[in-house]
C-alpha cells in the first residue's frame, strides 16, 4: 500500500494504459465488427483515432517513465514492473512508426494492440516496488543491449500481428473482417521482411549484451538462463529464415513459424529472466 | 572440389546444424563447465564447413558483396570463439593491501591449451578500496585503488571496479564480491628472526558472523584468531564498507589462553610473542585473458552491417513504397526452391 502512495508515476501509467485501451477497443471493434457488418476495415477517421491514441498512450507511458525516474533515480531496467512499463512504451513507439508508415498493415491494430495487452494487464497485477540498481547495470552497453532488444521485440510484434492475420483469415467468419487487407502471399512478405529486419536487430542485441557482460562480469558468455533463452531465439529466427528460403514453406506455415518465434522471444524477455534469479547475476 | 564442397554447402545441413546447435545450447544452460564441450563444438563445426562451403559455392551468397560480408562475418565469430577458448586464461587472486600481484597466489585457473601469455609479468600494487551497500545488504559500486607502472619508472594510480578491470597485456583484473580484512601480524621468536605476515579474514560481509582463521607460527603452536570488527554494516539503510574506517579487535586463542588484542598489543605464546601490529584489507579478484575478444566483436559488427546492407539494397526501395500500394509488389519475387524474404 505504501508502495502504491508514494508511486506518482502510477496516474501516468494508468491513463497511458487507457489511452492504448482505447485504441484496441477502436481498432477490434471497426475491423471484427465493422468490418463484417459493413464490410470495409478501417476507414481513415478510425485509422486516425487509433493512432492518436496509441501516441497518446506512448506520451503518457513517456511521462511515466520519466516520473518514476526522477523518483527512484534510475532507468527501467532492474525489475519486472519497470521491464512491462518500458516494454509497453517501446512496443507502442515501434508499432506507432509502423502504422504511421505503413498503412496497408493498419488494421493489424486490431492483433498487435492485444498483445500488448498481456503486458498491460500484468503490470496492473505488480507493485510497482523499487529494486536497488545494481552497480554492473552503470554501463552505457546496458543501453545499447536495451535499446536494440526492444526494437527487436518491437519489429517482431508487427510481424507477429501480420502472421496472426494470415492464420485469422483461415477462418472463414473472421476472413471477412481482414478482407480489405492485401492478400495472404503480401502479408506474408510484409512479415518476413519485419523479422529479417528484426533479426538484424536481434543480432545486435546480442553482440552489445556480450560486452556490456564482459564488461560487468568478466565473461561475454556464460549460459545463463537468459543468454541461452535469447540465443535460442536468434537461432530459431535464423532457422525460420533459412527454412523459408530452402524450402516452399505453405505461408500458413511460415506464419505459425512467426508465431514460435516470437513466443520464444516473449519468452526470454519475460520469462527467463524472472524463472531465476541469477539470470544475469548483476540483478542480486 | 565444387562436387565435394557442394553438399556441405546445402542449406539443409544448415538447418540440422542450427538444429544441433539448439540442442547443444540447451544442454550447456546454467552448467557449461561440466557439459562436454563437444555438444557445442560439434553442431559449431558443421555450421562453420557448411558456411564454408556455402560461401565458395553458392552463387548467391558470394555474387552478393553484403550478403558475403555477413555470412564471412559469421564464419568469423564461430572461427575467432574457438580460437578465443583455446587461447582464454582465467583465474582468482587474492591481493592483501600494499602488496603487489604476483602468479604465485592464483586459484580456480584455467586455461586453454593454445594460451601462451605472460601473466609472470603483469605488476601493480594493490591500494586501499571502499564498496558502496544499499539497504538489504544490496552490494554497489566497488572502488579499488591500484598502483599501475606508468612507463616511465612511476606509478599512476586507477580505480577500478566490478565493471570497470584493469587491464594489463590483455589480462582484465575485475573486483569481485570476494573481500575482506587481514589482521597483519609479527611472530617474534624466543630465538630467530622475526616474521611479519597477515591472517586472511574469510569474505566480509558474507562471512560477517565467521571472521576467524588460524595459524601456526614457526616453530609456535596453532593459534586460532577470531576478528570482533566494527565496520558500521547495517541492513536496514545504505552504509560503506571502508578499511580505514573499520576497527577490528584481534582475539587470540591458545591452548592456554584467550586475549583480545589491539593493534600495538603483543600476546606471549609459548616460543615466542605475537605481536598485533594493524587490521589490513585484501580484494579478491577474477582474471580474464582472451586475445580475440576486440577482433570478435569488430568482425560480428561487420556481418551484421552486411546483413543489413542486403536488406537495404534488396529491400529499401520497395519499402519506401510499401506505404503507398497495396502491397502485390513486393510479392512478386520467389527464389527457385524456395521463398524469397
Amino acid at each position: 500500500m505504501s508502495e502504491i502512495s508514494t508511486a506518482t508515476e502510477l496516474p501516468w501509467l494508468w491513463a497511458g494504459l487507457a489511452a492504448y485501451a482505447l485504441a484496441t477497443f477502436i481498432a477490434v471493434r471497426s475491423v471484427f465488427v465493422r468490418g463484417q457488418s459493413a464490410g470495409a476495415a478501417l476507414n481513415r477517421a478510425y485509422e486516425n483515432q487509433v493512432f492518436l491514441f496509441i501516441i497518446g498512450g506512448v506520451v503518457l507511458l513517456g511521462a511515466a517513465l520519466a516520473d518514476r525516474w526522477l523518483r527512484i533515480g534510475h532507468g527501467p531496467f532492474v525489475n519486472l514492473f519497470e521491464l512491462l512499463m518500458s516494454q509497453l512504451f517501446s512496443l507502442g513507439i515501434i508499432y506507432g512508426i509502423s502504422y504511421w508508415r505503413f498503412p496497408v498493415i493498419r488494421p493489424s491494430a486490431a492483433v498487435a494492440l492485444p498483445m500488448m495487452w498481456i503486458l498491460g494487464i500484468w503490470i496492473l497485477l505488480l507493485q510497482p516496488v523499487d529494486a536497488p540498481f545494481p552497480p554492473t547495470y552503470s554501463n552505457n552497453w546496458l543501453w545499447v543491449h536495451v535499446g536494440m532488444g526492444k526494437i527487436f521485440l518491437g519489429l517482431s510484434m508487427v510481424g507477429t500481428a501480420l502472421a496472426g492475420i494470415i492464420l485469422l483469415r483461415s477462418n472463414q467468419r473472421l476472413a471477412a473482417s481482414f478482407r480489405h487487407m492485401p492478400s495472404d502471399t503480401v502479408l506474408d512478405h510484409f512479415a518476413w521482411r519485419f523479422m529479417l529486419l528484426a533479426f538484424i536487430f536481434d543480432s545486435l542485441m546480442l553482440v552489445a549484451g556480450a560486452v556490456w557482460a564482459q564488461d560487468a562480469w568478466g565473461r561475454y558468455w556464460s549460459w545463463d538462463a537468459l543468454e541461452t533463452s535469447a540465443f535460442l531465439t536468434w537461432l530459431a529466427l535464423g532457422g525460420a529464415i533459412h527454412a523459408r528460403l530452402t524450402y516452399r514453406i505453405p505461408i500458413r506455415a511460415g506464419a505459425i513459424f512467426i508465431c514460435i518465434v516470437f513466443v520464444l522471444a516473449f519468452l526470454t524477455y519475460f520469462g527467463a529472466p524472472f524463472y531465476s534469479q541469477a539470470a544475469h547475476k548483476g540483478v542480486i | 572440389m565444387r562436387m565435394l564442397l557442394r553438399p556441405l554447402s546445402s542449406l539443409r545441413l544448415t538447418l540440422a546444424g542450427m538444429i544441433l546447435l539448439a540442442i547443444g545450447a540447451g544442454l550447456s544452460y546454467g552448467n557449461p563447465m561440466n557439459m562436454p564441450v563437444w555438444v557445442l563444438v560439434v553442431p559449431m563445426a558443421v555450421l562453420a564447413l557448411n558456411l564454408l562451403s556455402a560461401i565458395i559455392v553458392n552463387p548467391r551468397i558470394h555474387r552478393r558483396a553484403s550478403l558475403l560480408v555477413f555470412h564471412l562475418g559469421l564464419l568469423g565469430v564461430v572461427i575467432l570463439s574457438a580460437v578465443g577458448f583455446l587461447t582464454r586464461y582465467e583465474a582468482h587472486v587474492e591481493l592483501l593491501q600494499g602488496t603487489g600481484f604476483s602468479t604465485d597466489g592464483l586459484f580456480d585457473q584455467r586455461k586453454g591449451p593454445w594460451h601462451s601469455g605472460e601473466l609472470d609479468k603483469v605488476h601493480f600494487v594493490q591500494g586501499p578500496y571502499t564498496v558502496d551497500y544499499a539497504a538489504h545488504m544490496m552490494r554497489g559500486h566497488t572502488r579499488s585503488q591500484v598502483e599501475v607502472p606508468d612507463g616511465r619508472g612511476g606509478w599512476e594510480t586507477k580505480v577500478i571496479g566490478d565493471d570497470r578491470p584493469l587491464v594489463i597485456d590483455g589480462y582484465r583484473f575485475y573486483t569481485s564480491f570476494n573481500k575482506g580484512f587481514a589482521p597483519i601480524l609479527t611472530w617474534i621468536p624466543d630465538q630467530g628472526q622475526a616474521v611479519t605476515g597477515s591472517v586472511h579474514m574469510p569474505s566480509y560481509p558474507l562471512f560477517e558472523f565467521k571472521q576467524d582463521n588460524s595459524w601456526a607460527p614457526p616453530g609456535g603452536p596453532q593459534i586460532k584468531f577470531w576478528l570482533r570488527l566494527t565496520t558500521g554494516m547495517t541492513d536496514k539503510q545504505s552504509w560503506v564498507l571502508d578499511g580505514s574506517k573499520t576497527q577490528g579487535v584481534l582475539v587470540v586463542n591458545t591452548a592456554s589462553e584467550r586475549k583480545e588484542l589491539k593493534p600495538g598489543d603483543r600476546v606471549k605464546i609459548p616460543g615466542g610473542t605475537l605481536r598485533y601490529e594493524r587490521l589490513s584489507t585484501w580484494m579478491g579478484y577474477k582474471i580474464f585473458y582472451d586475445p580475440t575478444l576486440h577482433w570478435l566483436f569488430v568482425t560480428a559488427i561487420i556481418g551484421i552491417l552486411g546483413l543489413f546492407a542486403h536488406f537495404w539494397r534488396k529491400f529499401g526501395a520497395s519499402w519506401a513504397s510499401m506505404g503507398r500500394v497495396s502491397g502485390e509488389a513486393v510479392a512478386r519475387t520467389s527464389s527457385p526452391r524456395g521463398n524469397a524474404i
